[in-house]
């Protein structure tokens, strides 16, 4: 019997001191030191700044998640799993009202059930909170109104879940209806009673929350270009289908403390948000975050049902639990936007992106959430990797009376770049060209910036595509094969971090801070409040520290879930965490490895500076003979002071453009990725069977390859969701009509593809030894790749996701129509013919190929701005040079004369512009 | 999610069993009977019409038991996917139930007495109160159907049992019993066209088990299932096709049913009756196809659209026929 079974004390530990010579220590690996520090790790991208931190020992290796253990042994504690002392449970009252001005509430009846231990409504929380800091709109329960079946009204807390529940339906509510709204459009027009007042700021009398416009480079040539694709899209909403439903356990310990247990990935902003509801100072809470059975950006907000946890365990005295069903977990949402996006993308004769437009109309519910940052999201992503002359943005986002719509993988970016990638699907097609070489021949070199002036770093977007047209048997495929079958591609792009931290100045505090412990026995203590929420960041933390410091990762342990101990840090969001925590990990123990050295040269008298440290081991690298081991080593540096502490932080370093909304968007890194999809689709049923996927990702560096591979596929299984079959189904009523997983259709097992993950490696100089984020940018491109593949297929394209049977059916009965097939099957296939730009665009991405590889070595690359491929000055900023080259970020009259869809928005003027409101 | 308390009664015997439906109906008690309980435990956590008392089916010995020509009520539906004596038609349309886990705990009575569906019962309490519930469980407000409003009549919640029209096809007869008696009728007599009371079973009465003709062995078929996933979805639609083969490889008796479309599981008998078995096979597949989806009354009230699902039907109807002779040629 393996497993948990086996006896501790038999398992293969490490002894800490027991380096060099001892035959458990192993041997330093040359294939994974970097030959820039003398061993044999090929760098084909150049050096990095941590080569001289590589000790051989994890870094690159498949390294189990470090909680692996206690998931598959049962032993992990999640929200629903936490069982304090004189629990209670706690029940929440939901409205069944679209939209309605609560006009009383009726609780004595409630009362009166014997077990019912406390009541609470809106009265006693009347402060707002929201995750972002600009649009704090949310309460934790009810305060005037009610926004969408299943807001909350109020919340009890009984004995048990039987008397809760029962409690809960004998709580009698007057409303006053409002008239709700549900279409998406709706949302732009004036209203009697908008479903927030935003004050001076609110936007006309309407429900726009948000609106965006943008305008970039030379918009007076997107008419001369020779190809144009025009896209109008629908995407439904998703919801992230997490397996852990929301739960949370609140206590106020006898000092009157509160501890709240809950599965988050953001603990920090829950921390600042039950103390602006709640009324106590930030010091007075701790947030413990309890095992995360899944995020996916879902449970990245502060919630009301947190806050109700917290107030009825106050109330009463006792520890409440609330623990979600899963109807409940789809009122809560937060996933992503229904949009309606219309696409237009430009070529001019040389097969270049002469221009980029886009309107995107965005759902998002009842409540603002993420919203703000998703509408500037669904523009601004989009204007990379391909080098465009020209991008004109304009979105809005408008409340509606549904569940929010917040952050989910790959946020703000997914829904436009499937849009933008069928796009230029289509465009190649009118061009007459291969869509990979039109892709290869436009992209951006490295170490460049884009037109809104994010700074690109490494870029591995060519290598992704170059390799999954070679794994996939592009050539041989593309447009050649029967009816029904197809190929596609699609690529991603998308931000490691987020540059701008919300809640504080950048240039003052940092994004992550890591501290580090270690006492006599050797074994480091990581502090990190960094939330793993499955991604598996405790595990990558760990391996940070465990290769500089040349230790085996059973030496490392990680406290990352209360606040009380952890260090501040932003949270499971954005991609950020490798990135940035990995990076001040990096940054503590590089604290800790000089201390280590220093306390080595005194033993051993050899200069610090010829000292290196292998496994357990610290050891001059001229003799390795000479050295001490770690433990001796340690406990010289620990003499006069106890344990060794470190502290690292991480911070993002100046970026960016000055106009509005410049920071939205801004990382300091990219990732970059390119799918290709093979399908099979049945033309007489309109059923897609996607077959297999060829998934390349550019990472910077794959700090476990095995993690990474498990985000790539896992990526390809959400977004295909997307694609197929899932959707957040309202009725006419404007009821959610499928709010469990019976109706929510996730893809199973029978329609997920077989994932040929290949990870490419761009070595970001910035990112903790090369790396940058795996966890949402690979969910991009399968949306895309998978709508090419359908039209390689069947020659249909369909602009509606999901593409569920009956649409594809739909429009293959609509094309037979139109071209007089008598049957499906009758369809032809799309062929392509190659037009003469084929061989100019293949020449342009054979020399760019060049270009890319000469500036990715040099040590200090030019500057290189977005719009040399159009005959620019590479080397200084568009702008400044090109009078008629736009940077515009409001609307001007003439556009306002026929603006999109989105882009009219802004016929409504702010009402402190119209001299009225608070 | 919290499943209503209940009182559990768990008779040995047939006769036991329909002596306490007897007793509970005597005095005047509501009750549910259960055997494996995926779709009547799902649907009591959502409140949708849980009785106090129900009666399991699980130790009745006498009701299990699969073989070629009797398969009983109480017989698991993985056991009939995995059983070498059943018609190969029956398990393949049990192989196409929800998934390997429900299918080792529902059983053939279960899957024919399925409760019927619709987007606007199947939901929580909350849900339905929000649109003031529906015909089908309407909690004492007398509402209306929300499919097709200001029609108090029928209920036009779907029936998606599997089982059904594969059977029907083979000419099964369903047996049944209660403590008035026994009494049997070819299978699809056994349904009623309304979503509510679904079939001829009085207060009391279980399902024991269905016989086949011995005729039905040498019969050759195809079941043929719409939706969206290949697994856990209910069908939004499904043809089974059967016909009687000789050993001179003569086709007669042909037979075709339906399931998903409409309230009830349906024979289309007489469709078949007018194929022409001097045409071309495919031709005459496409044009019973064609019958089929005139035939068919779908509502919006699953996952596909009804018009969508009516067009199927002529798609499933023809692969079924397709497929059915594919198999009749490589046998």
């Amino acid at each position: 019997m393996v497993g948990y079974r086996q006896q501790p004390g038999k398992l293969d530990f490490t002894r800490p001191g027991s380096g060099g010579s001892s035959s458990v220590s192993e041997k330093r690996e040359p294939g994974r030191i970097p030959e820039s520090q003398g061993g044999d790790l090929l760098q084909p991208w150049g050096p990095h700044r941590h080569d001289d931190l590589i000790t051989g020992r994890v870094i690159g290796k498949r390294t189990p998640l470090i909680d692996s253990k206690w998931k598959v042994t049962g032993q992990a504690v999640y929200g629903d799993d936490i069982r304090l002392p004189g629990e209670i449970i706690g029940r929440l009252v939901r409205t069944d009202r679209h939209y309605a001005r609560v006009l009383s509430i009726d609780a004595s009846e409630a009362e009166s059930i014997p077990g019912v231990l406390g009541i609470a409504t809106g009265e006693d929380a009347p402060h707002a909170f929201g995750v972002l800091p600009v649009t704090k709109d949310e309460h934790a329960m009810a305060v005037e109104k009610v926004r969408h079946i299943g807001d909350i009204v109020a919340c009890v807390a009984a004995e048990d879940e039987d008397i809760a529940r029962l409690a809960a339906n004998s709580i009698r509510i007057e409303y006053e209806d409002l008239e709700p709204i549900f279409d998406i459009k709706d949302g732009l027009k004036d209203s009697d009673n908008p479903i927030h007042d935003r004050g001076r700021y609110h936007i006309g009398e309407s429900n726009v929350q948000k609106r965006v416009f943008q305008r970039f480079g030379r918009i007076q040539n997107i008419g001369d270009s020779i190809a144009s694709h025009e896209g109008s899209w629908t995407f439904k909403g998703v919801n992230h289908g997490f397996t852990e439903p929301h739960a949370v356990v609140a206590h106020w310990d006898p000092r009157g403390r509160l501890t709240l247990y809950t599965p988050q990935q953001v603990p920090h902003y829950v921390h600042r948000a039950l103390a602006d509801v709640l009324e106590i100072p930030m010091h007075q809470i701790n947030v413990y975050r309890t095992f995360v059975g899944g995020g996916f950006g879902g449970k990245s907000d502060p919630f009301p049902h947190e806050m109700c946890a917290a107030i009825l365990a106050r109330k009463t005295g006792r520890p409440v639990r609330i623990t979600f069903d899963r109807e409940e977990v789809f009122w809560t949402n937060r996933g992503r936007h229904p949009s309606k996006i219309s696409m237009a993308i430009h070529a001019d004769d040389e097969g270049r992106f002469s221009g980029i437009e886009t309107d995107a109309l965005i759902d998002g519910g009842g409540f603002a959430s993420f919203g703000h940052v998703t509408t500037y999201y669904n523009g601004v992503l989009h204007t990379a990797p391909y080098e465009i002359g020209a991008f004109h943005y304009t979105g809005a986002r408008v409340w509606t009376n549904k569940p929010a719509s917040g952050a989910m993988r790959g946020h703000g970016a997914v829904n436009s770049r499937c849009a933008v990638e069928v796009g230029i699907d289509d465009i190649s097609e009118k061009l007459g060209v291969d869509p990979i070489d039109l892709r290869l021949a436009n992209l951006l070199p490295p170490h460049s910036a884009t037109i809104t002036g994010f700074r690109i770093t490494s870029i591995g977007m060519r290598e992704c595509l170059e390799r999954v047209r070679a794994e996939s048997g592009w050539d041989e495929k593309f447009r050649k094969m029967p009816l029904g079958k197809g190929i596609g591609v699609g690529c991603g792009f998308f931000i490691s971090g987020s540059g701008l931290p919300i809640h504080w100045d950048p240039n003052k505090f940092p994004h992550a801070t890591v501290h580090l412990k270690i006492d006599m026995d050797g074994g480091v203590t990581i502090h990190t409040g960094a939330a793993d929420i499955g991604q598996g960041s405790d595990t990558v933390v760990a391996q940070s520290v465990a290769e500089v410091l040349g230790l085996p990762m059973d030496m490392i342990r990680i406290r990352s879930r209360e606040s009380d101990t952890s260090p501040v840090d932003l949270g499971s969001y954005s991609s950020r965490v490798t990135f940035m925590n990995a990076n001040a990990a990096v940054s503590a123990a590089m604290q800790i490895r000089s201390e280590l050295i220093a306390a080595a040269s005194e033993i051993t008298g050899v200069d610090e500076k010829r000292i290196v440290i292998g496994d357990r081991r610290v050891f001059s690298k001229d003799d390795p003979s000479i050295g001490v081991s770690y433990l001796e080593a340690l406990h010289k540096a620990q003499e006069d002071r106890g344990a060794l502490v470190a502290s690292g932080s991480y911070r993002t370093p100046p970026m960016g453009k000055m106009h509005k909304g410049a920071a939205a968007g801004l990382a300091p890194a990219y990732s970059f990725s390119a799918y290709v999809a093979e399908v099979d689709v049945d033309v007489e049923t309109g059923k897609i069977k996607v077959e297999k996927v060829w998934a390349a990702h550019d990472c910077g560096k794959a700090l476990n390859p095995l993690s990474v591979e498990g985000q790539i596929i896992g990526s390809c299984h959400m977004g295909l969701g997307q694609v197929i079959s899932e959707e957040m189904r309202y009725g006419r009523t404007g009821n959610l009509l499928n709010p469990d997983l019976l109706g929510y259709k996730i893809p199973t097992v029978h329609e997920m593809p077989e994932v040929v993950p290949i990870i490419v490696e761009s070595n970001d100089p910035e990112g903790p030894f090369g790396a940058k984020e795996a966890g949402e940018g690979p969910l991009l491109p399968i949306l895309p790749a998978v709508c090419n593949a359908v039209y390689d297929a069947i020659g249909v394209r369909i602009q509606e996701l999901p593409m569920t049977p009956d649409k594809i059916y739909r429009a293959v009965e609509s094309t037979c129509r139109k071209g007089g097939f008598e049957s499906p099957l009758d369809l032809p296939s799309p062929r392509l013919n190659q037009t003469p730009l084929s061989k100019i665009l293949k020449e342009r991405g054979a020399q760019h190929s060049i270009r890319d590889r000469e500036r990715r070595l040099k040590s200090e690359p030019s500057a290189y701005h977005n719009g040399a491929l159009f005959g620019n000055d590479p080397e200084t900023p568009p702008e400044e040079l090109d009078p008629s080259w736009h940077v515009q970020v409001l609307p001007d009259e003439e556009y306002l004369e026929e603006p999109g869809l989105a882009g009219s928005a802004w016929l409504h003027t702010e009402r402190r512009h119209r001299g009225e409101g608070r | 999610m919290r499943t209503p308390a209940f009182s559990i009664h768990t008779p040995h015997t047939l006769d036991d069993a329909v002596e306490t439906a007897r007793k509970l109906t005597d005095e005047e008690m509501e009750f549910d009977w259960i055997s494996g309980g995926t779709d009547l435990i799902p649907n009591y956590k959502w409140g949708i019409n849980p009785k106090s008392h129900v009666i399991s089916l699980a130790a009745v010995e006498e009701i299990r038991g699969v073989s070629a020509f009797r398969i009983g009520a109480m017989a698991r539906l993985q056991d009939i996917v995995e059983s070498a004596e059943v018609h190969p038609l029956i398990s393949e349309a049990a192989a196409s139930v929800a998934s390997i886990m429900i299918r080792r705990s529902g059983t053939l009575g279960g899957n024919l007495c399925l409760d019927t569906r619709c987007f606007w019962l199947n939901q929580s309490e909350t849900w339905r109160r929000s649109i003031d519930y529906c015909h089908k469980c309407d909690e004492g407000t007398g509402a209306d159907c929300r499919v097709i409003p200001n029609q108090n009549e029928l209920c036009v919640a779907t029936y998606q049992g599997d089982l059904a029209p594969a059977l029907i096809c083979l000419g099964a007869v369903v047996h049944l019993a209660s403590s008035a008696g026994r009494r049997e009728m070819p299978l699809e007599q056994f349904f009623q066209e309304d979503g509510i009371t679904r079939n001829v079973l009085k207060n009391g009465e279980i399902v024991t088990h269905v016989e086949l003709p011995e005729s039905s062995s040498s019969m050759v078929g195809s079941y043929q299932k719409l939706r969206q996933r290949e697994a856990w979805d209910f069908p939004e639609g499904g043809v089974a096709f059967a016909v009687q083969v000789d050993e001179q490889g003569n086709i007669s008796g042909l037979n075709m049913a339906s399931t998903g479309f409409e309230s009830i599981p349906r024979s289309h008998k007489d469709l078949v009756d007018s194929i022409d078995m001097g045409a071309e096979w495919g031709l005459e597949a496409k044009r019973l196809g064609v019958e089929l989806k005139r035939t068919v009354r779908p509502v919006l009230n699953t996952w596909f659209p009804p018009s969508y699902r009516k067009k199927m039907a002529s798609v499933l109807a023809k692969r079924a026929m397709e497929e059915a002779a594919k198999r009749i040629t490589s046998a």
